[in-house]
């Protein structure tokens, strides 16, 4: 494992900056499993559901999942939840950007952290919601990298930030205190 | 008088300062100001107190009411309504706060009756499983009934109405699972943070950015502290940076507009310099609200520029020895590490 | 512990079965009396005699409206002190209308989870208490609410007036071996987002976390009404010596009060133990430190040289009685 994270990286799951993969919550009584992804996430996503599978309990119902794109997986999974009783657990496994959008959708499905599993391929790319004009970007970048906005053009930085609600990062104009052009000292 | 304007932005010491503005305004401004240096250095504290009780200032005093309706009222709440016309992502209310935003709204009236008797009112018409009131504001004209829990009895959600009376930001925890979750809130004068971005965020989350307050264990102390308030039990603190010109929306969310004036500022004359830097303190309350049991944080930021500061004795030296003294992660993350220098060579020559 | 009491009157008294009494509670100067959370509960003052040595501090939960009360009701089941029972709830049950009583001002350890899409309330004899309150919370909010209750036959405080605020989501049965097999099928069957909220003798309680957790209920979304755990106990007794002085810290009073009271002036502001800064340096000579404060790291408790004055007291040993040496 790389360096721990600096203790302000609070809100900053750690499989988000190393593919850790969880182990799952045995005490579950009904399971939902997520493997999310293309190429090498989809492969990787059906490596860690093969591993996860034998060690969920015996005779539980366990409904597994398989898709490209992570609008389907959370399409699945909101099947699944809508008629699920207490007991029911998630997991997922795919590149950290889809587990967060999984974890986003699960934790506004009423779903709580200690019901979520996650198993992560791949830590390259990262969801970026621009402060200044609200659009969210999906970028290879690492934290503190800088991306550009797609939609306004600004250089963000992609902050150590990240929201619960939306699994995406704050992203802020990196270069805002500048002199304006023309204006020098 | 110096008309030097800060480039791009355009702010100007015209009408920004104060000593160009009504000499009755500027006297209450300077007469409440909380100053919120007690000690000759700051580092970050769980720095709580019993809330109510005045602080008397070399200037006059602050404190006694947990929610102050000042002279800049009917200003800051004509700004805060511009503002949410721009960008709603500021008011924000997650479904399961519905109870905590009828709860804070009954709270804040109480605090606005108790400190404002003669022209604001809450009476109880009616007790029961869903009693009635009467809400009289007459500084806004308003005189209204309305029953607890009916929203068709309000003119808009009770959070956002309530936020229209208050120039209190306000922000709304809900507690479970041992912690605090930021769920909801009206927040338009933001010092350097997005509320839009961190709604549904935990407490630890929402204060992830901010160096030291980690390690030194500040902040999950301060969360222990918050999740264990009782109902009826107010607390609050004081928080504190630095900003160029009267802005009050120093959100994230325009840092690409003031952002600018943070280089601009060092270009200025010491006029300039001294009618624009401003000491901006918030003065933040801790509620726990009785029937949905979620905290409800209070922040109220007052600015004053440092030539008024430089006015009061005390203020100016206490100012400059806070300043210079200030390790560089912390003005560094509170964004003055560029012309906290100048403000503090600002401060010592005006005595 | 500073907290400032509620000075109340007996209004009403109702007897609703032979050892459950119903109390009302109205404040003496005829004032408002603050909204509380559902779940929360009010600590009377039942003060010494009667064989009560010392003064006792009784928890009962609030049952009636939450919200611009006009008076607080509890209901109290009499303990026997005959049966090794404090004595406090069989002072209860002398109360006549009329009677002075003092109480600190509600609490709550026990409220709602308003993030749940459904509340399972579970509760057993006099524990249909606390769960009354969240009732009619949740039928002012219509919230999804399922209740579960067990009580002996004909002793069942309460039961009608909660099976009405349910709506019918109500089941009471009157024998353990059915309501076993009842708690056993309905936590199987709740939708997730559910929270359970269970209140009854300890025993009973135990029952309800082991049937959840069967079920795969994570601890989060369980949650007992344990009267009080979060108020700090009153203490021991100890002595407190400070620059050559020796001062009584009797229970109930902090070492920051024995401190006040004797003239000295310490630092604080929350007095609870979060804030920092009531902070005593120890010296040699004590005893050690029973620390109770959610300031001080692990290591700086160990080392036993400091305390936070507001929650932290003295602990005996095998042969010294408790006592601090404080520098201030």
């Amino acid at each position: 494992m790389s360096t721990p994270a600096p203790p302000h990286y609070t809100s900053v799951p750690p499989w988000t900056r190393e593919p850790v993969v969880e182990s799952p919550d045995a005490t579950g009584t009904a399971f939902t499993v997520l493997a999310v992804g293309t190429g090498s996430d989809a492969t990787g996503a059906a490596a860690i559901v093969d591993a996860w599978l034998p060690t969920l309990p015996v005779g539980a119902p366990v409904q597994v999942h398989t898709s490209e794109d992570v609008a389907g997986a959370i399409a699945a999974m909101r099947t699944d939840l809508a008629g699920a009783r207490v007991g029911h657990r998630v997991l997922v496994a795919g590149s950290a950007t889809d587990c967060l959008a999984v974890r986003a959708a699960a934790l506004g499905s009423s779903l709580m952290d200690s019901e979520l599993t996650v198993g992560v391929t791949s830590v390259a790319t990262r969801a970026v919601w621009c402060v200044h004009c609200s659009a969210t970007t999906i970028a290879e970048a690492g934290l503190e990298d800088v991306v550009t906005c797609p939609s306004c053009r600004k250089d963000l930085v992609v902050y150590p930030h990240v929201s619960r609600r939306t699994g995406a990062h704050l992203g802020f104009q990196v270069d805002a205190e500048t002199l304006p052009a023309g204006v020098t000292a | 008088m110096t008309t030097t304007s800060l480039p791009r932005t355009g702010l100007t010491t015209d009408g920004l300062d104060l000593t160009t503005a009504d000499p009755e305004r500027r006297a209450a401004l300077v007469a409440g100001f909380p100053f919120p240096f007690p000690n000759p250095t700051y580092r970050y504290s769980t720095n709580v107190e019993p809330a109510g009780s005045a602080v008397v200032t070399p200037a006059g005093q602050w404190g006694d009411c947990v929610v102050d309706v000042d002279v800049e009222y009917t200003a800051e709440l004509a700004e805060r309504a511009e503002i949410l016309e721009r960008d709603p992502s500021r008011h924000a209310v997650l479904p399961h706060m519905r109870v905590a935003c009828w709860d804070a709204m009954l709270c804040l009236m109480r605090e606005l009756a108790a400190a404002n008797p003669a022209t604001m009112e809450l009476t109880l018409l009616e007790t029961g499983s869903r009693p009635r009131y009467r809400w009289r504001n007459d500084v806004l004209g308003i005189d209204t009934a309305f029953t607890y829990g009916l929203e068709s009895t309000l003119p808009a959600e009770p959070l956002a109405w309530i936020g229209q009376q208050v120039q209190e930001d306000v922000v709304l925890l809900d507690q479970r699972e041992g912690e605090l979750f930021g769920d909801a809130g009206v927040v338009t004068f933001a010092a350097d943070w997005s509320f839009g971005f961190d709604v549904g965020m935990s407490f630890l989350e929402i204060h992830g950015p901010v160096p030291r307050l980690h390690a030194e264990g500040v902040i999950t102390r301060a969360q222990a502290f918050l999740t264990r308030l009782q109902p009826g039990e107010v607390y609050r603190r004081t928080n504190w940076t630095l900003t160029i010109g009267r802005r009050l929306d120093v959100s994230t969310e325009l840092y690409d507009q003031w952002g600018p004036d943070r280089e601009s500022i060092q270009l200025l004359d010491d006029t300039a310099f001294g009618a624009l830097v401003h000491l901006r303190t918030e003065v933040q309350h801790l509620i726990r609200l009785p029937e949905s049991g979620a905290v409800m944080f209070l922040i109220r930021s007052y600015m004053l520029p440092l030539e008024e500061v430089a006015r009061v004795e005390h203020w100016r030296t206490r100012a400059a020895d806070v300043l210079e003294e200030l390790p560089q992660d912390m003005a560094d993350y509170k964004g003055i590490a560029k012309y906290r220098d100048r403000a503090v060579a600002w401060l010592r020559a005006a005595g | 512990m500073s907290a400032e009491r509620i000075a109340l009157v007996v209004t009403g008294l109702t007897a609703l079965t032979p050892s459950i009494r119903e109390v009302v509670l109205a404040p003496i100067d005829g004032g408002s009396l603050p909204s509380y959370a559902p779940g929360s509960h009010l600590v009377l003052d039942v003060p010494v005699g009667d064989g009560r040595e010392r003064a006792l501090a009784n928890a009962y939960s609030l049952t009636g409206e939450t919200v611009e009360p006009t008076e607080y009701r509890i209901s109290v089941l009499r303990c026997d002190p005959a049966d090794g029972a404090a004595g406090g709830s069989a002072w209860v049950h002398t109360l006549a209308v009329g009677d002075k009583v003092e109480a600190l001002p509600p609490r709550n350890l026990f409220a709602p989870v308003r993030h749940a899409t459904k509340h399972l309330l579970v509760g057993a004899g006099i524990g249909i208490t606390p769960l009354l309150s969240h009732l009619r919370s949740h039928v002012r909010w219509d919230a999804d609410v399922e209740l579960l209750h067990v009580c002996r036959e004909g002793e069942g405080a309460h039961v009608d007036e909660v099976v009405a605020l349910t709506g019918g989501a109500a089941t009471v049965v009157h024998d353990r071996a059915t309501f076993a097999a009842l708690l056993a099928e309905r936590v199987r069957d709740q939708p997730l987002g559910t929270h359970l909220y269970t209140c009854g003798p300890t025993g009973f309680m135990d029952l309800v976390h082991l049937e959840a957790a069967a079920a795969g209920w994570p601890a989060e979304r369980v949650h007992a009404e344990a009267f009080g755990a979060a108020d700090l106990d009153p203490g021991a007794p100890f002595t407190v010596g400070v620059a050559g002085e020796e001062i009584e810290v009797p229970s109930g009073v902090s070492l920051l009060e024995a401190l006040e009271e004797a003239g000295h002036e310490v630092p604080n502001l929350c007095r609870q133990g979060v804030c920092g800064e009531c902070r005593v340096p120890v010296a040699s000579g004590s005893t050690p430190v029973l620390h109770r404060d959610l300031y001080l790291t692990d290591e700086d408790k160990a080392a036993n040289d400091c305390l936070m004055a507001c929650v932290s007291r003295a602990l005996p040993t095998d042969d010294r009685p408790a006592h601090l040496e404080v520098t201030l």
